[in-house]
């Protein structure tokens, strides 16, 4: 009997054997690797593997590398991976670039194996792969403005990498140990907890928490259409899941993920781009899981109602913002535009895209019916039960802003805001539009049949979304978010502006830094260089006969005197002599007796002690 | 029939009004348990949605208005 069998090889393997195949196969095949992830998701699932718990161990280096810890949280996340996946591939298959769909493909295999990686090398190795797989989705955009943003992408993410790996040595040295399991948590300034503090700080560069967000909202807008939607789903995603297996119940992470959601909100409701505004919507959205595993303290019920919650949530947000970056990425695709100001009026041309859009607009708003109305509201709760006002405030003043965004101002200005579509437009290849319906559809599912998710859940969940209070709330909330945005739809009218975020400082600081090589250090380089060539030449020209260039070098001296007091005719005959002994150096050079060089030698020894003795 | 905006318009305006009553009522005879004082006012999170929402359109437009918005080719310009 197999022990096991990892479902992230399928992909990462499957993908070497795309750029072979041809036509309808490839089509097919793309859309069986994730089918047979799936089916083996479904095995492990029902005990059919013979392992429990941990798998596939690997000795390394004295250590066990874990690459199957194998429980429901793992399970929970390789579930909405593999799903997302396929219907993220139905939409990519018309693609013609093979490299595309390898990225992609190593891109989702790798955040599988950071999913069941049981041990921080582990961790770490499919960490990297991640963030090197994902830079291919960016960079097959083929535009200047994408090249620009990989780079900084990458850049961040190795930065984080750093960190990581950092932390993680810091660990091992201090623990001896690689498992990965909650990480010890203090405000100490001993090695265990600057290792954790290393590692958080790479979890949250991926988390997109702000300060450090700025990758996501630069680089997501100029991928490739396809390529932004996979980007959706994985690396934010993934880093809840290590926070949640790093530092459940962290309480920094609670105002972290409330400040976040209104972060996101804020900077979406003047931006200008719709993938952009969708792409600030990913940091509110994953706000609400970081704040959810801040509260998840275990061993309380409370603390597991934000695990519950960050959970659900991350599955849901997965669905929709997928849906939400297909229905932007057809635009794009069909128009070639992406911006409010150059859009408008095209719901006549493309109704079926603006229909399923808008599901995931309701979803991520958190209507009932939709899958953002049965997760959000569990992670709120979670903070209702904590009884922290403020946050909660924050979190449900985030799902008008969320609202007015994506279901309001972005529908509003794409689909409607012109009698007359402002350019040609037709509905998206048919791929496109099956993709999304299935997610359209799964949203909807997980809507109405809640439990479908909750059973999923690692915790047994205690919590009922569809209460009459709960229903009402919700639908007064957004109802009147409608009544404030038609209200004011011209102050929210965009211009055609870029809003200036935190890689505004490494934007900046680059080309501020490239400056400064360039121009201050380039010249104080070539002034010492000169400086200390001149010095060399003249060490080599008066060791070749030292006497006689002292000789020389009084007499420059003594000329320059006689300049001052003597006559013309005089200090003429002084420096045809001097340039004469100049031609004629080195001349003869000087032969010492041996008691001179005897002499010289003590000399130079007893310099020696006495700087040796000094020192 | 054909759907004009002055059909959507009142189709709204009920809504609205059905979701304010449909609270009140909630809150009077069902009586939700609350967390926050706040919650037992039957028409909070109608008002949360409509100020907030204006709060951020105003507040939002004017950090980007004085601060955070720039011409498109800022950065290019700055190199």
């Amino acid at each position: 009997m197999i022990e096991w069998f990892h479902p992230g090889l399928i992909y990462i393997v499957g993908a070497l054997l795309i750029p072979v195949l041809r036509g309808r196969l490839k089509k097919t095949y793309l859309l069986l690797l994730p089918t047979m992830a799936f089916i083996n998701l479904l095995l492990m699932s029902n005990g059919v593997f013979s392992s429990e718990g941990k798998a596939w161990f690997f000795p390394f280096f004295g250590y066990d590398l874990i690459l199957g810890r194998i429980d429901k949280l793992s399970m929970v996340f390789a579930y909405v991976f593999v799903i997302s996946s396929f219907c993220m591939a139905l939409y990519a298959i018309h693609i013609r670039e093979d490299g595309q769909h390898v990225a992609a493909y190593l891109y989702v295999g790798s955040t599988l194996g950071v999913v069941f990686a049981g041990d921080l090398f582990t961790l770490f190795f499919f960490w990297e792969v991640m963030a090197w797989s994902s830079l291919f989705l960016i960079w097959y955009r083929r535009t200047k403005g994408a090249y620009a943003a990989g780079f900084r992408y990458i850049l961040v993410h190795f930065f984080g990498g750093i960190c990581l790996l950092g932390g993680i040595l810091i660990h091992l040295q201090m623990t001896g140990s690689i498992v990965f399991e909650t990480l010890r948590w203090g405000w100490g300034s001993n090695w265990e907890d600057i290792a954790s503090y290393l590692i958080l700080l790479a979890f949250l560069i991926n988390a997109a928490v702000p300060p450090l967000h700025a990758w996501l909202s630069d680089s997501y807008p100029e991928a490739s259409v396809t390529g932004a939607v996979f980007l959706t789903a994985f690396t934010t995603k993934s880093a809840i899941y290590v926070l949640i297996r790093g530092f459940p119940g962290l309480e920094l992470l609670i105002w972290a993920g409330a400040i976040m959601t209104v972060y996101g909100v804020i900077f979406a409701a003047i931006e200008n781009d719709i993938r952009r505004i969708l792409a600030y919507h990913i940091i509110s959205q994953v706000g609400y899981m970081v704040c959810g595993v801040g509260l998840g303290k275990l061993g309380t019920a409370a603390g597991e109602m934000g695990i519950n919650g960050a959970i659900a949530h991350a599955f849901c947000h997965i669905l929709y913002k997928a849906l939400l970056f297909m229905g932007a990425g057809a635009v794009l695709e069909v128009t070639g535009r992406s911006k409010l100001t150059e859009l408008g009026g095209l719901y006549k041309c493309m109704p079926i895209t603006f229909h399923l859009y808008m599901v995931g607009a309701y979803s991520i708003a958190g209507f009932p019916l939709f899958n953002g109305f049965v997760s959000k509201t569990m992670v709120v709760h979670a903070s209702a039960i904590w009884h922290l006002p403020v946050i909660w405030l924050m979190l449900e003043g985030a799902s008008i802003g969320t609202f007015l965004s994506v279901g309001l101002k972005l529908p509003w200005g794409t689909w409607f805001s012109n009698e007359k579509p402002v350019c040609e437009a037709k509905e998206p290849p048919k791929n496109m539009l099956i993709a999304m319906s299935i997610t359209a559809f799964l949203c909807f599912l997980l809507g109405v049949c809640p439990k479908v998710l909750y059973n999923l859940l690692p915790y047994p969940v205690h919590y009922e979304p569809y209460t009459s209070g709960h229903v009402v709330a919700v639908c007064q909330l957004l109802l009147f978010t409608f009544v404030g945005f038609w209200l004011l739809r011209r102050t929210l009218h965009v211009k055609p502006t870029i809003t200036l975020d935190t890689d505004w400082f490494y934007r900046m600081a680059g080309k501020r830094v490239i400056w400064f090589c360039e121009k201050p250090l380039m010249t104080f380089s070539r002034f010492i260089d000169m400086k200390v060539m001149r010095l060399a030449g003249f060490l080599v020209w008066f060791s070749r006969n030292p006497t006689e260039a002292l000789n020389i070098k009084k007499k420059e001296f003594e000329l320059k005197l006689k300049k001052l007091v003597a006559n013309p005719e005089g200090v003429k005959e002084y420096r045809q002599s001097l340039e004469e002994e100049r031609r004629r150096y080195p001349g003869e050079l000087p032969k010492l007796t041996l008691g001179a060089s005897l002499l010289l030698i003590l000399l130079f020894f007893s310099l020696y002690l006495i700087l040796y003795l000094l020192i | 029939m054909k759907i004009t905006t002055k059909h959507l318009f009142w189709i709204l305006l009920g809504c609205l009004f059905l979701s304010v009553a449909i609270g009140v009522f909630v809150h009077l005879y069902l009586r939700p348990s609350v967390h926050f004082i706040w919650e037992a006012l039957p028409i909070f999170n109608a008002m949360y949605g409509f100020i907030g929402c204006i709060v951020i359109i105003i507040g939002s437009k004017a950090l980007g208005h004085y601060w955070l918005q720039k011409e498109e080719d800022y950065y290019e310009k700055h190199e």
